[in-house]
């Protein structure tokens, strides 16, 4: 049996005309970090909240450690949560806020001492130990509540949206500080984000959701490389998957500006003798400029006028339209292109996938 | 869940809905029915219903007809003083740039005192021999007999009421007129306004749902007027300063006439609701 | 910046100000005084400026005040208000926070209602229902004795009603952080609910305080034992009295307004807000 398992978890809210989070299922291992990720209002919060024991589940069953928790109170479930706006005490310095729990949990004050100890020299808080929350900063305030939650020795961790109140270059220290307790502590940790990159930086495996229903579960290149859906292919990776509406005819794939492409013998292969009207996605570096690419896939050479740039430092996004659509193409930083530059390019035919136009669902993952 | 939210709603709103329920529905069920009834708390055993036979007789009630008109007598002294007081108080604090701190305190002293300090101080001021008559001996004015007076009684404890209540709405209005956006007078200078303009069209319409709030508040306060008559004359000389809620108050506990001082008791609320109700319209117009 | 023109009408307006605080102030000022005269000097500086001075500090020069604390009951009557007061701050915090908590943060049936009702219990005069209230507590059988003055003074409709306005904006979040270190929610209230909100409850508390303080007529028509009075009654009940003087009765009214001075200038900032919230809240 899974550490946490979610069997067909649905919410309603009362007067609601459809469901929060719709039929969720989910197994989730012991010290596993599972991220979910989704746009805003697509049930992630609600779940980790069910999880927490905050909203009441109205359909489904959640067992944490083997036991059913559905009418569990939330101190009951031994879980620990970090909170998107921290949910520190204002009035008690960061020592009584990491111990509040511990004594309220009765353990001994010279054990809770040693806890705190710890809890502030791991996570650096030992020069602000009697400050109050409004005496700190944004990223100070993150690690009290990381620190309360970790004092707790509870086996699951649930962060909802953590990070997201902190500026971006402490999001990518805070990701790693995240990352490096959970590998010391091992605490089964869920942890809901609204930024895939966050997801696919910390996570073991991302359940990825929209409108209360789980589109796809699997680890970070799986989603990556295999989207079941166009949404999980335009959620992951930035910046987003090209997508272009096409019309496949034989083994010819037809552009609605006219350009053509003639798709190699394996990945005809795998659209299953589909015709029509699809969409087709390829991500920005899988469209190739450099002269070897092109040489390879000569007869497939595109044309395009760059309209726009974005020097990033270490690769270049050149935009330009192409098939009716925006599009764009990751180059290396010795690429070098202006606005107006003409180009020539190629899609690498191994990356490329061809959607739904109705459904979204990846033909070439079937 | 839902029901545990039910049973913690009530353990915590339970101790204050029992004493509400105690100390005032009670009170204004039994208000209500007692106003129909000839009840007597001393001999409460002959208790009948009598229809509408008080809020007939509270009205041919010399006694309470007097303390009826004494009491509007009160408000109509009280509103305009207290109030055009309290506005002008404001605007001139406001103005002036300096001391502003120490006036602000000045003028608010009195309020801090509480109605029967004030009362008492004032009984010896208004004595005929105390410090008021020996200053007005100055000016060449005959020494006046104020609350000892028939006269003079009411209108001489209506003006220390004012005295004693103007501080309040003077802060409640110097609020008001720090929470004008400046950036308005800005505006109208750079539109030439005189400082009469700027006053008649900005303050006095940004303060205009203040100046309804106050105006009711005052009046409200002023027909609850008991305390500064009970301490100083009581209620007299010959029932000059005899008001309202003196009538309900010795109706109903010294006589113990309850069934009559209940029906005083609703007269009153009535005219105390359909005020505030009154404001409430007033102040949502401005806003719709 | 103001201009020459401006300056010279700012200056005649500060000038008039303070011209009228002075006359506005003088019976304050005479209370103060003459409380530290003999009734003889009192009449006699009635007639020049030595009416508004006070004598030279001598012997005597606290002699009204002396008299008043040790020869009537006054201390004793400044205490039982202090432990009324002291008891209805108390209780008042508990019944009407708990309630306000209610109203703001748990949703029991029915609450949207009540607080409906709440605010319409905001607009009844209190003096119409005293009388019913003095019914109910001499047929308890509670005249005379403090639980009868508490009780009908602990529930306060205006202070759920605040309490409920301040408790509605408290997060969520820190509710539930609570309920995950094992805290419930009544020992949430008092040691995280309260310390959150300490303007408010310092606010109920002076406003409580000054109530029961300057409250007259219903502590004059519960206590009539004089071992129970509360300040303004004993100061009545003193005042009174044939033998009392006239410097007397201005220390008296003195000492009584004492307290309140000090509460004032420790909590001015919490009481202005409060009475220009009341303004602009309504307004």
């Amino acid at each position: 049996m899974s550490f946490i398992e979610f069997k067909n978890i649905c919410k309603k809210y009362p007067g609601a005309d459809r469901n929060t989070v719709d039929g969720f299922n989910l197994n989730i291992e012991e010290k596993e970090f599972i991220a979910f990720v989704g746009p805003s209002g697509c049930g992630k919060s609600t779940t980790l909240r069910m999880v927490a024991g905050f909203e009441e589940i109205t359909g489904g069953d959640l067992f944490i450690d083997g036991k059913k928790v559905n009418e569990t109170a939330p101190k009951d479930r031994g879980i620990a949560m970090v909170f998107q706006n921290y949910a520190l005490y204002p009035h008690m310095t960061v020592e009584k806020n990491i111990a509040y729990g511990l004594k309220n949990m009765g353990v001994p004050a010279d054990e809770i001492e040693k806890k705190v100890n710890w809890a502030v020299r791991i996570l650096g808080l030992e020069e602000y130990r009697y400050r109050k929350p409004k005496n700190l900063s944004g990223g100070q305030r993150q690690r009290v509540a990381l620190g309360r939650a970790i004092v707790k020795n509870q086996k699951v961790f649930l962060m909802d949206e953590p990070l997201s109140n902190l500026d971006a270059k402490l999001r990518v220290s805070m990701r790693t500080e995240i990352s490096k307790l959970h590998r010391e502590l091992g605490a089964t940790t869920i942890y809901v984000t609204h930024d895939q990159v966050e997801a696919m930086t910390m996570a073991d495996r991302i359940v990825i959701m929209k409108d209360g229903i789980v589109q796809q579960v699997g680890k970070p290149m799986e989603l990556y490389e295999h989207p079941v859906n166009q949404f999980v292919a335009g959620f992951i990776g930035s910046p987003q998957m090209n997508f272009f509406s096409v019309e496949v005819e034989g083994n010819t794939v037809k552009f609605c500006d006219g350009n053509r492409l003639a798709l190699p013998e394996d990945t005809a292969k795998k659209l299953g003798g589909r015709q029509g009207r699809m969409v087709l996605g390829i991500r920005g570096e899988d469209v190739k400029l450099d002269e070897e690419s092109i040489r390879q896939h000569e007869n497939n050479k595109l044309e395009a006028v760059i309209s726009d740039t974005e020097v990033m430092g270490n690769e270049n996004n050149l935009y330009f339209t192409f098939g009716g659509s925006q599009a764009v193409a990751r180059v290396s930083k010795y690429e070098v292109s202006q606005i107006g530059d003409r180009i020539s390019f190629v899609f690498l035919p191994s990356k490329i996938h061809f959607f739904d136009e109705e459904t979204g669902v990846n033909y070439m993952e079937g | 869940m839902r029901r545990k939210n039910s049973i913690m709603g009530m353990a915590f709103f339970g101790p204050a809905l029992v004493l509400l329920t105690l100390f005032l529905f009670l009170p204004m069920v039994l208000t209500f029915g007692f106003s129909f009834t000839d009840y007597f708390a001393l001999n409460p055993e002959l208790t009948h219903f009598v229809g509408l036979e008080n809020y007939l007789n509270i009205f041919k009630d010399e006694l309470f007809v007097q303390s009826f008109f004494n009491t509007v007598k009160f408000v109509l002294i009280i509103v305009p003083l207290q109030c055009g007081g309290a506005l002008l108080l404001a605007l001139a604090i406001n103005h002036a740039a300096h001391c502003k701190k120490y006036f602000k305190v000045a003028f608010f002293v009195p309020v801090v005192m509480s109605l029967a300090v004030v009362s008492t101080l004032w009984m010896q001021i208004y004595s005929p021999e105390g410090i008021l008559n020996t200053l007005l001996g100055q000016f060449g004015i005959d020494a006046q007999p104020f609350i000892h007076s028939a006269k003079q009684s009411l209108p001489s404890i209506a003006i220390m009421s004012v005295w004693q209540g103007v501080g309040y709405q003077m802060i409640i209005f110097l609020g008001g007129l720090q929470n004008i956006n400046p950036a308005l007078y800005e505006a109208a200078e750079m539109d030439h306004a005189t400082g009469w303009q700027k006053f008649k069209d900005i303050t006095l319409p940004e303060l205009k749902p203040l100046c309804v709030f106050v105006f009711i508040t005052v009046t409200i306060g002023a027909f609850r007027m008991l305390v500064q008559p009970m301490v100083m004359t009581g209620g007299g000389p010959d029932h000059s300063t005899y008001t309202i809620v003196y009538d309900i108050y010795e109706t109903g506990t010294v006589n113990w006439e309850m069934g009559l001082a209940s029906t005083m008791a609703i007269v009153f609320t009535i005219f105390v609701v359909v005020l505030t109700i009154i404001q409430n319209v007033l102040t949502r117009d401005k806003e719709g | 910046m103001l201009t020459k023109k401006q300056k010279w009408l700012n200056w005649i307006l500060v000038g008039f100000l303070l011209v009228l605080s002075v006359f506005f102030l003088f019976p304050v000022l005479w209370m103060l005084a003459n409380s530290f005269k003999p009734d003889a000097a009192i009449t006699a500086d009635m007639n020049s400026i030595a009416a508004f001075i006070p004598p030279a500090p001598n012997g005597s020069f606290f002699e009204n005040y002396v008299s008043i604390l040790f020869n009537t009951k006054f201390l004793r009557y400044m205490a039982n208000t202090l432990f009324y007061a002291a008891l209805l701050i108390l209780l008042g915090i508990v019944v009407n926070g708990l309630a306000g908590y209610a109203l703001a943060k748990i949703k029991f049936p029915f609450r949207d209602q009540w607080l409906l009702i709440i605010m319409m219990l905001l607009i009844v005069p209190t003096e119409t229902v005293i009388t019913i209230h003095f019914l109910i507590i001499a047929k308890a059988g509670l005249l005379n004795t403090v639980l009868g003055y508490i009780l009908p003074s602990i529930v306060n409709p205006f202070n759920i009603f605040l309490f409920r306005q301040v408790f509605v904006s408290l997060p969520d979040d820190v509710y539930e952080a609570a309920q995950l270190d094992f805290c419930g929610p009544v020992k949430y209230f008092f040691t995280m609910v309260l310390p959150m909100s300490k303007t408010v409850v310092a606010t109920v508390s002076v406003f409580t305080f000054l109530n029961v303080w300057n409250d007259y007529l219903w502590p004059s028509l519960v206590f009539t034992s004089s071992d129970l009075l509360t300040a303004q009654i004993g100061l009545n009940s003193i005042t009174s009295n044939d033998n009392t003087t006239m410097g007397q009765t201005l220390a008296v009214i003195t000492l009584v307004t004492i307290p309140v001075i000090i509460i004032y200038s420790l909590f001015s900032k919490q009481i202005v807000e409060g009475v220009t919230s009341t303004g602009s809240k309504e307004g």
